[in-house]
């Protein structure tokens, strides 16, 4: 109970801390003294705060859809075990539901962003609909090779890796953790492939889709997509941590792994510059590549132990 | 079984009565009579379906047919409910949908006519187990699906798609007939199905090929799908909804009822299905993103969901070539549960594409856009299809999905190479078929129904179509909720057929099968739709007493907006589709801007399907050239005919005599 309860507390809170670390790290790098860390969480008042300007052209599928979306994540973030590998709901094949209930996020934020009727919206939809159509066969090899490795048919597994698969398993787990950071960059919508601080250039791919929303709408988009990276960012701290840790040292080698991932991807955006639109699909076969690598490594490993 | 002839006679009555009635009380007769006829035929079929016992008949049939042995078992009762059910909410449909076209000398008679005709051998294919029968009712519903296909015949173009459909079908027969004739020569008869493939040797993967590519051109398989782009953008959208979720599942059917009769699979033939099957899906859904034409980009997305079918039959019998019967009834139950959920989904956006042409009267969707203000019924039953035929949870498409996936990671137990690459591959392409689905019905929808109307046939919309065609859609849209948030209770009608697919009954379908599973999936996703509701509660609680203003899409600045800036379904398509520019044959057609004042400029972009331009057309076309040079028999003299006629019997008589 204890365990669940402080699942929830982490999914909520994280999102807003996870946001800030990345700003402050930025504005580190910088040289200015940067906003508080909670920053965005005072943002997010105030936005909920705020009343709405919703376009004449719109429909209630713009209306719904901040709500659906940010559902989405939420729900996502329940399959997803946090602290000593335990998710508040776990059953075989659940990194299926996952992925899927993460795409119906995602579609209804495409179709908001085509209700609007605006060029621009239209755009970010396109380019966001033809990214991730990519990133999803390579997270379903990752997992199914992970799967294959131990045996197990939950989001466990991902801890699994080392019991199974010996001094394999060390490679597996760093291309591993290569390949779901790159994952958490095209999903977060960061540097390199998009750049969360710019508004109105032809190269954005997801701030562009939220252009009309405002208010709570636009909270909830925000909190929404800071939780998918901490989301993301669980299924690579569950990489990293070893099995039978005890309850309290497993929280703090698993918040400590969130803020590290956090600080990278700050420094990451001060020292990169966001790719040319036609480099982002080599950018993301890079993952594909990782993930075929894994799968290769995975039947190597199976057939030299399993036989 | 007499309950399911008197059914089967109601509904080949009611076609027969409607012809002697006004053009306006046709339809409502024919659905009346296939409402009645499903009622009766469902009693039957819905007991065998649940208690797994199989009842049949004899009737004798003058010769040469000879003893027709009449079968319901598990997998006919899966059929008959489908088939019956969805094709009666058709007929409703069609009530509604065929009012523009009445008393304009158009052949409604025949058309209704053959509307029953097709159900009624729908019905009969899927519960006949004599082989010549079958060929018979087989052609019978594919000449009768022909007749309803060219219903606006006045066009050029559904001449050409209908004769394309009946040129293919009957290359689908002549499959099945050289697989039946090996059967029939090996074992010494044609009496009885099952007589026939009790055979085990060297040749079964020869027939089981043969008429696997025979039923596999109803099914739309790739590379035998390039009829169902044609033949469905022609047919008015009852016809298409009934044809792509219900008749080319008889095909599928085809298949799995060859399989039930099969010993065991070779290992060969089970990666040849779980191959060919994923080649569909893949691309299927990768030409059904191209596609400017609604009906057609349903069509191919028909393809893509009978290679899922596929998928999970494939898995089913990897499952029994490796002894794997947790895989092989994950697969098997998938493959059959999406049979059904294909049909549902399926048949919902049709009859929303066609409720869109009925208003419109254009399939061109680059011309379309703000449809969800006028006609906001049929947007939401068209969202609630999108959502379930990509596959999305809490919806039907999701279920049938995630049994094929669990099916495929059950794979790894079998631990060896070949498979674990097979299958993880397969998942893959699972995976990124969903995510393309995904882009592709993002676009079909957003294109269609949102933003504002991007030329007159969209702004000439009115009014909502009436309730006589919103009802079937709405009673669709229900069943994707029931089936997507209760799977546990689905998965009884699909428990028996699998079972028979398996052969092996000793273990049950509840010890094997991790059911426990599917109540945390029905779970979640009653959670998912209570924490949707959750959250937009709140919205509109921190919205109450704020300043919600109306104001046009911020537009960055720029005054001078118009809908023709808007995102077309192109430009939406254009990323990824430029990105996969190996798989596509593109056809431009440009007239470039010139002088100072432009006064015409145009571009056109065609896109074609790789398998039809490299495979199909060449064969096509060296095939013409060679009957050309017969040209000179058909000169048009009477004279000359005669004298062929002269020959001919003179040949007969001398052939008789010796």
């Amino acid at each position: 109970m204890l365990e669940i309860l402080l699942n929830i507390i982490f999914l909520l809170t994280f999102p807003f801390l996870f946001i800030g670390i990345i700003n402050k790290t930025k504005a580190f790098w910088a040289g200015r003294k940067g906003a508080s860390v909670f920053q965005p969480f005072y943002d997010f008042i105030k936005l909920l705060k705020k009343g709405e300007v919703i376009s004449t052209t719109t429909s209630f599928v713009f209306a719904l859809s901040p709500s659906l979306t940010f559902a989405s994540v939420v729900f996502a973030g329940l399959l997803v075990p946090v602290f000593n590998h335990r998710a508040i709901l776990s059953f075989e094949g659940s990194f299926i539901l996952f992925a899927y209930i993460l795409a119906l996020g995602k579609f209804f934020s495409l179709i908001a962003a085509m209700d609007t009727g605006s060029s621009f919206e239209g755009m970010g939809a396109s380019r966001e609909a033809s990214f991730s159509t990519l990133v999803e066969p390579a997270f379903f090899i990752i997992m199914a090779s992970i799967i294959a490795l131990s045996g197990n048919y939950t989001f466990q597994s991902l801890s699994l890796i080392l019991q199974s698969s010996g001094s394999f398993g060390y490679l597996i787990i760093i291309l591993s953790v290569f390949a779901l950071f790159i994952m958490m960059l095209v999903e977060g919508c960061r540097v390199p492939v998009d750049d969360p601080n710019t508004h109105l250039e032809l190269t954005m791919i997801h701030e562009v889709m939220v252009l009309d929303n405002s208010g709570p709408d636009l909270a909830f988009i925000l909190y929404g997509s800071g939780m998918k990276m901490i989301i993301l960012a669980s299924l690579i701290a569950n990489l990293i941590i070893p099995t039978g840790l005890s309850f309290f040292y497993s929280i703090i080698a698993f918040i400590g792994i969130i803020f590290i991932l956090a600080i990278i991807i700050g420094t990451l955006e001060s020292s990169f510059a966001r790719l040319r639109m036609t480099h982002v699909f080599e950018f993301i076969f890079t993952m594909s590549s990782i993930s075929l690598i894994i799968l290769s490594l995975t039947m190597i490993s199976m057939h030299k132990h399993g036989g | 079984m007499k309950c399911f002839y008197t059914g089967l006679f109601l509904i080949f009555l009611g076609g027969l009565i409607s012809i002697a009635f006004s053009e306006k009380l046709k339809a409502k007769i024919v659905s009346l009579f296939s409402g009645l006829g499903m009622i009766l035929v469902l009693i039957p079929s819905l007991n065998v379906l649940f208690t797994g016992n199989t009842i049949s008949k004899n009737i004798y049939f003058p010769e040469p047919i000879g003893k027709v042995n009449f079968v319901i078992d598990p997998l006919s009762a899966f059929f008959i409910p489908v088939i019956s059910v969805m094709c009666f909410i058709g007929t409703l449909y069609a009530i509604g949908y065929i009012k523009p076209y009445l008393n304009k000398n158009k052949l409604t008679s025949s058309h209704f006519f053959f509307l029953s005709v097709l159900i009624t051998s729908m019905l009969l294919v899927v519960t006949v187990q004599n082989s010549l029968f079958f060929l018979i009712v087989w052609e019978m519903m594919s000449l009768s699906s022909f007749f309803l296909v060219i219903f606006e015949n006045e066009k050029k173009e559904v001449i050409s798609a209908g004769i394309n459909y009946l040129i293919t079908m009957h290359i689908s027969i002549l499959f099945i007939i050289a697989g039946f004739i090996i059967l029939a020569l090996k074992s010494g008869n044609l009496a009885s199905f099952k007589q026939v493939f009790e055979l085990n040797n060297s040749l079964a993967n020869t027939i089981f090929i043969l008429l696997f590519i025979g039923f596999g051109i109803k099914a739309g398989f790739v590379p035998f799908h390039t009829w169902l782009p044609k033949a469905h953008p022609a047919a008015p959208s009852h016809v298409s909804g009934i044809m792509s979720g219900v008749m080319i599942k008889t095909g599928i059917y085809g298949i799995l009822r060859i399989l039930s009769l099969m010993s065991i699979p070779s290992v060969e033939i089970s990666y040849f299905v779980l191959i060919i099957s994923v080649i569909s899906a893949l691309f299927g859904v990768l030409y059904a993103i191209a596609q400017h034409d609604l009906k057609r980009l349903l069509a191919y997305h028909s393809v893509e969901n009978i290679g899922i079918i596929g998928i999970g039959i494939g898995i089913g019998m990897l499952g029994l070539t490796y002894h794997n019967n947790l895989m092989a009834i994950l697969g098997f139950s998938g493959g059959i549960l999406h049979i059904l959920n294909h049909s549902i989904f399926k048949e919902l956006l049709f009859f929303g594409a066609g409720a869109v042409y009925n208003k419109t009267h254009t399939k061109n969707i680059e011309k379309l856009g703000g449809l969800i203000k006028t006609m906001p019924y049929t947007a939401a039953f068209f969202l609630i299809g999108s959502v379930a035929i990509i596959g999305l949870p809490p919806l039907n498409g999701f279920i049938s999905e995630f049994l094929i996936y669990l099916g495929m990671l059950h794979n790894f137990e079998i631990k060896s190479p070949v498979i674990l690459i097979i299958s993880i591959l397969a998942i893959a392409s699972l995976a990124f078929v969903g995510t393309m689905a995904l882009l592709c019905f993002t676009k079909a929808f957003s294109v269609v129904f949102l933003g504002n109307p991007r030329g007159k046939e969209a702004e000439s919309v009115k009014e909502e179509v009436s309730p006589i065609m919103l009802i079937p859609m709405g009673i669709l849209a229900l069943f994707t909720f029931l089936i997507g948030l209760f799977p546990q209770y689905a998965l009884f009608l699909v428990k028996n057929p699998a079972l028979v697919l398996l052969k092996t009954t000793d273990f049950s379908y509840e010890t094997l099968l991790p059911l426990n599973i599917f109540n945390t999936v029905s779970l979640a996703g009653l959670g998912f739709i209570g924490l949707v509701v959750f959250i937009y509660a709140l919205r509109t609680l921190l919205l109450k007493n704020k300043n919600v203003c109306d104001y046009k899409t911020w537009d960055c600045g720029y005054q001078a907006g118009n809908n023709r800036m808007q995102y077309t379904a192109s430009s939406y398509a254009s990323p990824f589709l430029s990105f996969l520019k190996p798989f596509f044959v593109k056809e431009f057609d440009t007239k470039k801007p010139k002088g100072l004042f432009p006064k015409e400029a145009h571009f056109e972009l065609h896109i074609h399907d790789i398998f039809e331009f490299y495979l199909i057309n060449p064969v096509i076309n060296a095939n013409k050239k060679f009957l050309e040079q017969f040209y000179w028999i058909q000169s048009g003299s009477t004279q000359q005919y005669i004298l062929y006629g002269l020959v001919f019997l003179i040949i007969a008589l001398v052939g008789t005599i010796f």
